[in-house]
């Protein structure tokens, strides 16, 4: 045990040079100070699944070049028919997933309404001859004069070789986001920062590439600049609905990480081993979930998931019933590996009641057949264990609650690795049940989050107090963590804290986190 | 710190320029004035710089309308304040119903040479400029033209469009020329004022001198009482107090440096009156009294009454390092005769009053002991009455700001001032920047303290010992929340 004194130097962490050991010997029981990557609790062992996400910056890095040269992905240059083709499977996916359309889409609310007005956070898609593609609220014929002022700002100021980023009044402010061909717009009545909005807004331009390609999206407009993009995105604005409301509520978008479901190490490496096994010559990516929990991923070698790809998936996944009655195949894009081309994905549930869906990627559209092959293969040597067992029985507590710390002031917290990109987190105390104050409190991370993150002016720490709670952020080489304290909480408590939840977390880490990814 | 323009960057040698934020325009105009298509023009009632193309003009202006009216889709009771670009921002002010005030400043930018080391590159620094910080230098160009104009709605009463363009034009040519955006930080969001510590006893002797004055010289409506550019005594109302002690200590006091202190041969050293009972002086009106052509012309000042303004007469009257402010009804006219009073009325008290200050301070400085480099440096701001100060500010003139930390420990702070003012209840924040630095902010019942700390092995818990140590001896009355 490290002496009392030390621990309690958190916030004075020092960052070494030492080279970075992953071995598992070498992991201290107190992991601060001197930390390093890849000894964080909760660091990979050997490399990591995703494409190595630092945190936001790469949302904006062109990484297509480099898929592109990997070259895995079919090309999709696609002609007219084919497209066509590529819309009719689509919808029919789509049509299943209606049935679980996210809060009544209030598509008729009147746009000079207090009530329209009043909404959060608005988001509006349109294309730059400034035809509506989606909002939020509302409906977009309603809306196509507010859009086409939106677009004339652009351009306006595109005009004098500028661009424009933002409008701020009091307590509102409107981010524009120029993707071409598409113009994201957002109003938000939050007090997210500009480059947290904007992220949000690239996630959604993610979305709908996801679903065309940005080949795709370029050449319909390079071929009719009027297009109505509605014709080919119709029934699948659930995904855009839904997606928004995960980037409100799910600390991972904000974290630019996934969590994963607790899970003990032999049982998580036996599953693993048992997708491993199961591959095929086009398959790239074989992801189980538990929900919207990563259980295992086991990847090509030598190809990554960005974990915006990732959840991309989650959200079409997590969004639609449909796949709950068969097996489906759908075409998807993952922007962040190619934009020009699609994969295909073949999407079930391990048992139709069950949480458990497997998500099978691969890179040939005729490849249905090979998947199910797959999906059965897995199945097989996977419940021939006992393993499966405690698969099934792990379901039953996805979560923990903060209570398992046992720090009695600490309400929640969220906990990334930075090397691994996942991260952990207790499910919402008593206090944070309703809406609201998830809603509030995921505010408040957001904020705190901002702050580290600021684009000029990052920070290593932030401790604030409040009248409703105290709450402390630290970012290091090694992990990012976040606290929500009770308002009575002292500083020097917080710090003991700190040490005390990252002793637990390394000790948790085999269960909390994946240690071992693997590759076919 | 750098104090202006450009510098050749150091690190790569003389391969990149560093620009700080300038002012690319800043102009004042009213929709209502033009309404139909092709009477644009008629809406500007003022432009910097006034040889820009009237068609630019006249998109620039329209761009503001149509943000204005954009952002009222969303928030009709919130109107924009700004607007930001790759290359500007622009800060929209609407201080009387329909006149618009928009101040557009170049982002900061760095020209980098390219590797053909010919051309160059720029990069535009978007995220250095804090909108609080220069949102309030256009509230504060406005309050400076209202100060010495009055509303323009005045303006319009009295001569129409054409003399409310006159005014603008007569009072922005000069002001904004002025501006220093460079130096622009949280003080001026504060916009407060610095008050002199002073003994009871020399506060009560101040306090009897304006009462005496204010009976000899019954003309006079209201007084001030600075001492070292820092505010002691005022009867006027706080927001006037304000904006003139923003005048006096960035553009008056400064024009007029101590003529005891400037050497024999200065231009600033006046000619001796003959008069060697006092060191009295006029800063505005006559510069010498002797002078048989000297002028009893003093600048006119607006300030807040019961019913709406008054007009006044400015008189600031110097002695050594302590200056009062006169303030007589502009109906008046001032001759020579009232102002020979007042200067051997004023003159000898004033005198005798500043070096009675000058002691007291040399005697309290004496005692707290020899100035040692404290480990901490603090802003501290009182909303109710406007208290502010600064150990972070080395000194404030007209031209330049000079701050002892680094500028980005200074946005940090600003950063933690808007999070302040998201809500109206007691916080604090503690952060530690990348550079090590600890900065620490509180908010207490309208009172603001951020702390810079220069202990950067310190832990939290040391910081917040330190801090309660700093409250406990610069602010021992005060309850900060713990």
């Amino acid at each position: 045990m490290d002496g009392e004194a030390q621990n309690e130097s958190v916030a004075c962490e020092k960052a070494t040079l030492a080279p970075v050991d992953r071995l598992r010997s070498n992991r201290a029981e107190s992991p601060t100070p001197g930390l390093v990557e890849g000894t964080e609790p909760g660091a990979v062992q050997k490399s990591a699944f995703f494409a190595h996400a630092q945190s936001f910056e790469d949302l904006t890095a062109e990484a297509e070049e480099k898929a592109e040269q990997e070259g895995v992905v079919e090309d999709s240059g696609q002609t007219e028919d084919e497209l066509q083709v590529l819309v009719g499977e689509r919808t029919i996916t789509e049509q299943h997933a209606q049935d679980v359309s996210p809060q009544s889409r209030s598509k008729e609310e009147d746009m000079s309404s207090e009530a329209w007005r009043s909404h959060r956070k608005h988001v509006f898609v349109l294309s730059e001859a400034g035809k509506p593609i989606y909002t939020r609220y509302g409906s977009e014929e309603a809306l196509s004069s507010t859009m086409g002022v939106m677009m004339a700002l652009v351009s306006f100021v595109e005009s004098d070789k500028n661009t424009i980023r933002s409008i701020h009044a009091d307590g509102c402010k409107v981010i524009f986001l120029a993707k071409s061909p598409l113009v994201l717009v957002g109003v938000s009545q939050t007090y997210q920062s500009d480059k947290e909005l904007l992220r949000e807004l690239q996630y959604i331009y993610y979305q709908i590439v996801s679903l065309l390609t940005l080949t795709q999206l370029n050449h319909i407009f390079q071929n009719k600049q009027n297009y109505d993009l509605r014709r080919l995105l119709a029934g699948s604005e659930y995904l855009t609905d839904n997606l928004l409301h995960r980037l409100d509520r799910d600390p991972g978008l904000l974290l630019s990480a996934v969590t994963c479901l607790p899970l003990s190490n032999s049982v998580r490496d036996v599953v693993s081993s048992s997708l491993q096994a199961a591959k095929a010559k086009n398959l790239v990516f074989s992801i189980l979930l538990a929900g919207d929990r990563l259980v295992t991923l086991v990847r090509k070698k030598d190809q990554f998931l960005h974990h915006i790809d990732l959840h991309l998936v989650m959200n079409l996944v997590g969004s639609s019933s449909s796949f709950r009655e068969g097996e489906g195949w759908t075409p998807i894009c993952l922007p962040k590996f190619n934009t020009a081309g699609f994969f295909h994905a073949h999407i079930s549930y391990l048992e139709s009641a069950s949480d458990l869906c497997l998500i099978l990627v691969s890179t040939d559209r005729e490849d249905f057949f090979n998947m199910s092959d797959c999906k059965q293969r897995f199945l097989e040597r996977l419940t021939k264990r006992t393993a499966y067992q405690a698969l099934k029985e792990a379901l039953k507590c996805p979560s923990y609650s903060v209570e398992q710390v046992g720090i009695p002031e600490l309400r929640h917290f969220l906990y990334k690795s930075k090397s691994s990109g996942l991260y952990t987190s207790p499910e919402f105390p008593e206090l944070y049940q309703s809406d609201e104050e998830q809603e509030r409190l995921m505010g408040l991370y957001q904020d705190l989050h901002s702050h580290l993150h600021h684009p000029v002016r990052p920070l290593r720490f932030f401790y604030r107090c409040t009248n409703k709670e105290n709450l402390l952020a630290w970012v290091t080489n090694g992990f990012q963590l976040y606290l929500c304290f009770s308002p009575l909480g002292t500083k020097a408590m917080a710090v003991s804290a700190v040490n005390k939840l990252l002793k637990w977390i390394r000790k948790e880490e085999d269960r909390l986190f994946i240690l071992s990814p693997l590759t076919y | 710190y750098r104090l202006a323009g450009t510098y050749p960057g150091m690190a790569s040698g003389m391969q990149e320029k560093q620009y700080t934020p300038s002012l690319l325009s800043f102009f004042i105009y009213n929709p209502t004035f033009g309404p139909r298509e092709g009477e644009e023009e008629k809406k500007i009632l003022f432009y910097h710089p006034s040889d820009v193309e009237k068609n630019e003009k006249i998109r620039n202006v329209g761009l503001c309308e149509a943000i204005v009216q954009f952002t009222r889709t969303f928030c009709p009771t919130k109107p924009a304040k700004s607007l930001h670009t790759q290359k500007n921002r622009q800060f929209f002010f609407e201080p009387e119903n329909n006149f618009w005030v928009v101040m557009v400043v170049r982002n900061p930018m760095i020209e980098k040479l390219n590797k053909d080391g010919k051309t160059q590159t720029i990069e535009y620094q978007e995220e250095e400029m804090l909108d609080t910080v220069y949102g309030a230098v256009v509230r504060q160009c406005y309050s400076m033209y209202k100060l010495f104009n009055g509303t323009f709605a005045r303006a319009m009463e009295a001569g129409g469009v054409e003399l409310l363009m006159q005014k603008l034009e007569k009072f922005f040519y000069k002001y904004l020329q002025t501006l220093h955006l460079q130096s622009s930080d949280l003080l001026d969001v504060f916009g407060g004022i610095s008050f002199f510590p002073l003994d009871k006893m020399t506060y009560l002797k101040i306090q009897s001198f304006v009462n005496r004055v204010e009976e000899s010289l019954s003309l006079i409506k209201y007084t001030a009482f600075l001492y070292n550019d820092q505010l002691i005594w005022s009867g006027l109302e706080q927001d006037d107090m304000r904006i003139l002690y923003k005048y006096l200590t960035t553009s008056l006091f400064p024009r007029h440096t101590e003529p005891e202190l400037a050497g024999r041969d200065s231009p600033l050293r006046p000619e001796v009156t003959g008069n060697l009972l006092h060191y009295g002086r006029f800063l505005t009106g006559p510069l010498n009294l002797k002078d048989p052509e000297a002028k009893f012309r003093f600048p006119k000042i607006f300030v807040s009454a019961e019913d709406g303004y008054e007009e006044l007469h400015l008189i600031v009257y110097k002695a050594m390092s302590a200056a009062a402010c006169f303030m007589i009804s502009a109906s008046v006219e001032l001759n020579r005769d009232f102002c020979e009073q007042l200067d051997s009325l004023v003159g000898p008290q004033l005198t005798l009053l500043a070096s009675d200050i000058c002691e007291q301070f040399t005697v309290n400085r004496r005692i707290s002991g020899p100035e040692k480099e404290p480990q901490f440096k603090f802003i501290y701001f009182n909303h109710m009455n406007l208290a502010e100060k600064s150990t972070i500010h080395m000194r404030k003139t007209a031209s330049v700001c000079l701050t002892s930390v680094h500028p980005d420990l200074m946005k940090i702070l600003g950063d933690i001032n808007c999070d302040f003012a998201r809500v109206d209840e007691d916080e604090e924040i503690i952060v530690k920047a990348m550079t090590d630095y600890w900065v620490v902010g509180k908010k207490s019942d309208q009172r603001e303290l951020y702390v810079i700390l220069n202990q950067k092995n310190a832990n939290l818990i040391e910081v917040n010992e330190e801090v309660k140590r700093l409250c406990a001896t610069q602010f021992n009355n005060i309850f900060f929340l713990d």
